[in-house]
């Protein structure tokens, strides 16, 4: 299967440069003095937040689509991307508390933005589960749409939390509307490291599609996917 | 790595951060790939 063989070659090599982006955020790239080596999960933890968030738009964007067409195919990538979206959300809810354990004190506080990222996560994984519990395809596919159309309108309050809300969670130093506000080397870094999670995407959600493909033949066939 | 005295220590959150990040990513490629591989077998 040509997709399924393309999807292996991206995610191969958005792991040789993720591998890449290790050794230039550790040993290339200069330590932050105010926070420290912690300041460097920030390579990790933005790229993730943002496909986590980046994720679920696209899933929405599908979703609404599916609904006005009922192309199967725009529901097997909605589903993809929910599956990828979520390990994004966990990279996301598990360095981001890494991070806050050093520079904030503790590992996890109710605030908007937390909260919001949290419920995000949820939503992934509720979505999910709805599509584990729905047998008739047709009913899976408009149930989970409706829900992942309920995902995206989420994601905004998610991004713009940190404006509407008072927060513990640092605004923007990059995704702004005035310049980056991090030096040459780090937003260099920040950059790949965006382009390789890009990457990872694409790659990853290229194989869960075929995987759902060959799953569809399979039950067709009368087979156990 | 030479860090100037005055920054915090703090750098074993971050080989946790990113050992955590390689250890999900890889699970699941890995998770991918055996998934796949049980749907294709005859």
């Amino acid at each position: 299967m040509r997709l399924l063989r393309a999807g292996r070659w991206i995610t191969g090599i958005a792991l040789v440069l993720l591998a890449g982006v290790y050794v230039r955020a550790l040993a290339y790239t200069p330590v932050e003095r105010a926070q420290g080596l912690a300041q460097k999960i920030f390579y990790l933890h933005v790229p993730a937040a943002i496909w986590a968030e980046g994720a679920m738009i696209l899933v929405g964007v599908a979703s609404i689509v599916y609904l006005f067409l009922k192309d199967p195919r725009l529901d097997r990538f909605a589903h993809a991307s929910a599956e990828v979206g979520t390990v994004f959300a966990v990279l996301m809810l598990t360095t981001g508390p890494i991070w806050g354990k050093p520079i904030w004190g503790t590992w996890w506080t109710w605030d908007a933005r937390l909260t919001l990222a949290l419920f995000l996560f949820l939503l992934y994984v509720g979505y999910l589960l709805l599509r584990g519990a729905v047998a008739d395809p047709a009913s899976r596919a408009r149930f989970a749409a409706v829900l992942g159309i309920c995902g995206m309108i989420l994601v905004p309050f998610v991004h713009l939390s940190v404006y509407m809300f008072r927060t513990l969670h640092p605004m923007p130093i990059v995704l702004k509307p005035s310049e980056p506000s991090l030096p040459g080397s780090m937003l260099t870094t920040w950059l790949m490291s965006v382009g390789v999670f890009t990457l990872l995407y694409v790659g990853f959600v290229i194989q869960r599609y075929a995987l759902s493909y060959l799953n569809e033949q399979l039950e067709a066939a009368g087979g156990i996917p | 790595m030479q860090v100037p005295e005055a920054v915090p220590q703090n750098g074993g959150y971050m080989v946790a951060a990113y050992i955590v990040v390689a250890v999900v990513i890889l699970g699941y490629a890995l998770s991918l790939y055996l998934r796949t591989r049980r749907s294709l077998r005859p």
